[in-house]
């Protein structure tokens, strides 16, 4: 898909989007814009002021925090159902946590001032907004848990699943080093759990893509977390 | 006695650092609103799930933001003190959220009435941006408790812990068991005690009956993960300047 700009918003398969009404609709779309994103693509450094908001669509973008050590764990995964950008709104014009496509797709991108602006005359959407904030610091205070005390095999299923949940179809691409990246663990912890998956016949992996056989014993594998920060997450956003 | 400790807390409520960030007029709206408390040690100010009544501004106390799992094993995601507010849900929507909010050290707070913050937060832009500000350096300590969960030692965690809770009180005692320790960090008690005995000898705490008094507060800084001054960092930029 080119850069062009969207001309009917009304299919628009972002779910904070969808949420504009109707006015506010003709408003945003002429700025919306169309944009590839490719895995490994950083969309915001830590620390940066990002000059664009992104939607995703098909796209998976990963927020990760890093140590000095240059270890790193993921915060919160934002696809189709989220924004990359929201210190935007919620002022500071930064984070610490870097913004990282994950699954390469397509997005939706405002300008930060332009979001800044049009949020000025969208108080509704900027109510879409904060609850989206607040369903993200639910799924970031739930990672700080999940750290704490899951099992890598608990971790690995509930991070398969907030990645299927966010692509087209029941297939991901993830090595066993992405998902090691994601977690904050030994690659070697993750062959184990991954194999373990595998063997019990919940995922396949295929070519380098991950496949799910079984969602619902997958479920039944992951902790809590992934549970609970769905159900936040719709409660928050109805979706 | 510091003489300090003479005045009567309940009087003060802009030793939060927010309200006394408020411009003169929304600070002459809500100062007849204001209602003094007593935040005793212990003592939930809302359940996981629960529909908040009130939001919170500790003075002196010191609350804890804990996530709850269904086996009841609990874990701090952030502390509030006076530089923040308690129930942010309120106005970023949602009326509840799952973490619990706990008194981690007695001391005063004033609140405010769920309908008048929301009120507020949509009428007034500078109460807006300065309640949408500190949420965001509140995300910022979550997300950076959740790399800290994941990578640093208790050892190290534990000064963080200590540090963030001496940034929050006026002296530099602390008063926490090794218990409620253990239950914030999400650790095991024997683990706490061993990295407070280590802390000790080093001569940089002295630890006696739920009492913690800090003698080297650079020494803590320095045994600490990056991650007490990731945050403060944070807090310092997001946040009005007026004294901590």
């Amino acid at each position: 898909m080119n850069d062009h700009n969207v001309r009917d918003a009304t299919c628009l398969p972002n779910q904070l989007l969808a949420a504009l009404h109707a006015e506010e609709r003709q408003r945003w779309t002429p700025h919306l814009k169309w944009v590839r994103l490719s895995a490994g693509q950083v969309l915001c450094e830590s620390g940066d002021t990002p000059a664009y908001v992104y939607f995703p669509t098909s796209a998976v973008v990963s927020l990760m925090s890093s140590t000095r050590d240059g270890d790193s764990a993921e915060l919160a995964v934002v696809g189709h159902d989220g924004m990359i950008g929201i210190a935007v709104f919620m002022g500071g014009n930064a984070m610490p946590s870097a913004a990282v496509v994950q699954a390469s797709g397509v997005a939706l991108r405002l300008s930060a001032p332009t979001l800044q602006s049009l949020l000025q005359r969208s108080v509704p959407m900027l109510q879409v907004l904060l609850r989206y904030a607040q369903a993200l610091t639910a799924q970031v205070a739930q990672t700080a848990l999940c750290n704490r005390y899951h099992s890598i095999d608990q971790q690995l299923s509930r991070r398969l699943l907030l990645g299927f949940d966010r692509s087209a179809d029941d297939a991901l691409s993830m090595t066993h080093e992405d998902a090691a990246r994601l977690l904050g663990v030994r690659r070697e912890g993750i062959s184990v759990a991954a194999q373990r998956l595998q063997r019990s016949g919940v995922i396949r992996y295929q070519r380098g893509r991950i496949r799910m056989l079984d969602r619902a014993r997958l479920e039944l594998r992951a902790c809590e977390c992934y549970a609970s920060v769905a159900k936040e997450q719709s409660r928050l956003l109805a979706c | 006695m510091p003489a300090q400790s003479l005045l009567n807390p309940a009087a003060e409520p802009r030793k939060n650092r927010l309200l006394a960030a408020l411009p003169w007029a929304e600070w002459q709206r809500w100062q007849p609103q204001l209602e003094a408390v007593e935040l005793p040690l212990g003592q939930v100010l809302y359940e996981s799930g629960s529909t908040l009544g009130h939001v919170y501004f500790p003075t002196t106390a010191i609350v804890s933001l804990l996530y709850v799992m269904q086996n009841g094993e609990s874990a701090e995601i952030a502390v509030v003190g006076r530089e923040g507010i308690v129930g942010v849900a309120l106005f970023m929507g949602g009326e509840s959220t799952p973490s619990r909010a706990v008194v981690q050290s007695a001391g005063h707070g004033f609140r405010l009435k769920a309908k008048a913050v929301k009120l507020e937060f949509e009428t007034s832009p500078a109460v807006m941006h300065l309640l949408l500000r500190y949420t965001q350096a509140l995300i910022t300590q979550m997300a950076q408790t959740a790399v800290c969960n994941r990578h640093h030692s208790l050892d190290q965690q534990l000064c963080r812990w200590l540090l963030l809770s001496l940034d929050r009180v006026s002296d530099s005692e602390l008063r926490m068991t090794q218990e409620l320790i253990a239950n914030m960090l999400g650790v095991r008690r024997e683990g706490v005690t061993e990295a407070a005995l280590k802390l000790q000898k080093a001569g940089l705490i002295q630890y006696s009956r739920g009492r913690i008094l800090v003698l080297d507060r650079p020494g803590l800084e320095q045994r600490s993960c990056e991650c007490y001054a990731v945050v403060k960092k944070e807090y310092e930029r997001l946040l009005p300047t007026t004294a901590l």
